[in-house]
C-alpha cells in the first residue's frame, strides 16, 4: 500500500515536471499587440538618446516594448513586410519600424507625412534606431 | 585666385561624386543554420546594415545580435543571454575589401571579400566567397560560409551540446541601393 502511494506520488511529480519543461521549451514570443509599452516617447527623443550615448541607451531600451510617436518619412515593402521610416531632426539617423504581418496589411492606408504612433521591440542602433514586430497604436 | 576657385570646385565635385558612389542597404538579410540530427535551428535577421564604397571596393557590415529571430522564444533567449552575450556585445561587424571589384558588372560573378569579422568581441580575419552583381541602381551580394563557434569563444553547455552544431552555416543576401540624403 505504502509503495503504491510512493509510486503514484513520483508519477504525478514526473508528469508535472514534464509539463513545466514542455511549457518552458515552447514558451511563446512576446505578443507586442497585446502587451502595453514599457516606454513611450517621440522619434526624436529616442534617436537623440542613442546618438548621444549608445551604451546607456542600449541598457535603457533593448528588448523593451517601445511606443514611438513620429511622422512617416518613407514606406517600403521588403519581402512582403512593411518598413516605415520615421522622420527626425537628425540628417542621417531615423527610426526604422519593421512591421508585423498584421500591421503590414494596414500599410496601404498610410501616407508619407502622416503622424503615427507605433509600438515595437527595440533591438538596437545602427544608422537608425531599429524597432521590430511593430504594431500601429494610432494611424 | 581663379586657380583657387577651380581647385575648390574640383574638390567639391570630387567629394560629391564620391558620396554618390556609396551603395547601402538597411535591410540586408542574414540567416544562420545549425543542422543536427536531433534538431535544426534557424535564425533570421532582416535588419543588417551593409555599405559598399564603389570607388574603393570596401565593404562594411553591421549586425544587431538582438535582431536575430528564432522560431522558439527560449532559443532566442539562450542565444542572447548565454551564447553571444548580446548585452555585452550587441553588434557583430565585418569590414573588408572586395577582391576584383572592378570586374563586377551586370552579370553575376563569384569573387571574395577579405576582411575582419567580429562576433562576441572577438575579431578574426576571414576570406568569404560571394556572388556579386552590379547595375547603376543596385549592387547585389549573396553567398554563404561556415563559422566555428570556438573561433569566437562561444561556449555551448554540455546539456545542449548535442542539439547545436559547432559549425554554423551563415547565409547572406544584400541588395544595396545608391545612397542619397
Amino acid at each position: 500500500m505504502k509503495i503504491k502511494k510512493i509510486i503514484i506520488g513520483i508519477l504525478v511529480l514526473g508528469i508535472i515536471g514534464a509539463f513545466i519543461v514542455y511549457k518552458t521549451y515552447n514558451k511563446p514570443h512576446v505578443n507586442v499587440a497585446a502587451a502595453s509599452a514599457d516606454i513611450s516617447l517621440t522619434a526624436d527623443e529616442i534617436l537623440n538618446d542613442f546618438s548621444s550615448n549608445e551604451n546607456s541607451a542600449n541598457s535603457k531600451y533593448l528588448e523593451k516594448i517601445i511606443e514611438v510617436k513620429g511622422v512617416v518619412f518613407e514606406i517600403n515593402i521588403e519581402k512582403e513586410k512593411g518598413i516605415i521610416t520615421l522622420k527626425t531632426n537628425d540628417d542621417f539617423g531615423s527610426v526604422l519600424c519593421h512591421l508585423s504581418d498584421e500591421a503590414t496589411k494596414k500599410v496601404n492606408l498610410l501616407k508619407e507625412g502622416q503622424a503615427v504612433i507605433v509600438k515595437g521591440i527595440c533591438t538596437g542602433f545602427l544608422m537608425d534606431v531599429i524597432l521590430l514586430k511593430c504594431e500601429f497604436v494610432s494611424q | 585666385m581663379k586657380t583657387l576657385i577651380t581647385f575648390f570646385c574640383c574638390f567639391i565635385f570630387v567629394t560629391v561624386s564620391n558620396s554618390q558612389e556609396r551603395y547601402l542597404t538597411k535591410n540586408g538579410a542574414i540567416t544562420f543554420y545549425s543542422k543536427m540530427p536531433i534538431e535544426d535551428i534557424k535564425a533570421d535577421n532582416n535588419q543588417v546594415l551593409s555599405i559598399i564604397d564603389a570607388s574603393s571596393g570596401k565593404m562594411a557590415i553591421s549586425i544587431l545580435m538582438k535582431s536575430f529571430m528564432f522560431k522558439k522564444a527560449l532559443m532566442q533567449e539562450h542565444f542572447n543571454e548565454n551564447y553571444v552575450e548580446s548585452d555585452k556585445f550587441p553588434k557583430a561587424t565585418f569590414k573588408g575589401n572586395i577582391l576584383n571589384f572592378d570586374a563586377i558588372k551586370q552579370a553575376a560573378i563569384k569573387t571574395q571579400v577579405k576582411g575582419v569579422l567580429t562576433i562576441h568581441g572577438i575579431s578574426k580575419e576571414m576570406t568569404i566567397g560571394a556572388n556579386f552583381k552590379k547595375t547603376k541602381e543596385t549592387i547585389q551580394v549573396n553567398g554563404d560560409f561556415f563559422i566555428e563557434m570556438d573561433d569566437f569563444d562561444i561556449e555551448i553547455p554540455a546539456v545542449v551540446a548535442k542539439k547545436i552544431a559547432t559549425k554554423i552555416k551563415v547565409s547572406f543576401n544584400f541588395n544595396h541601393k545608391p545612397y542619397k540624403k
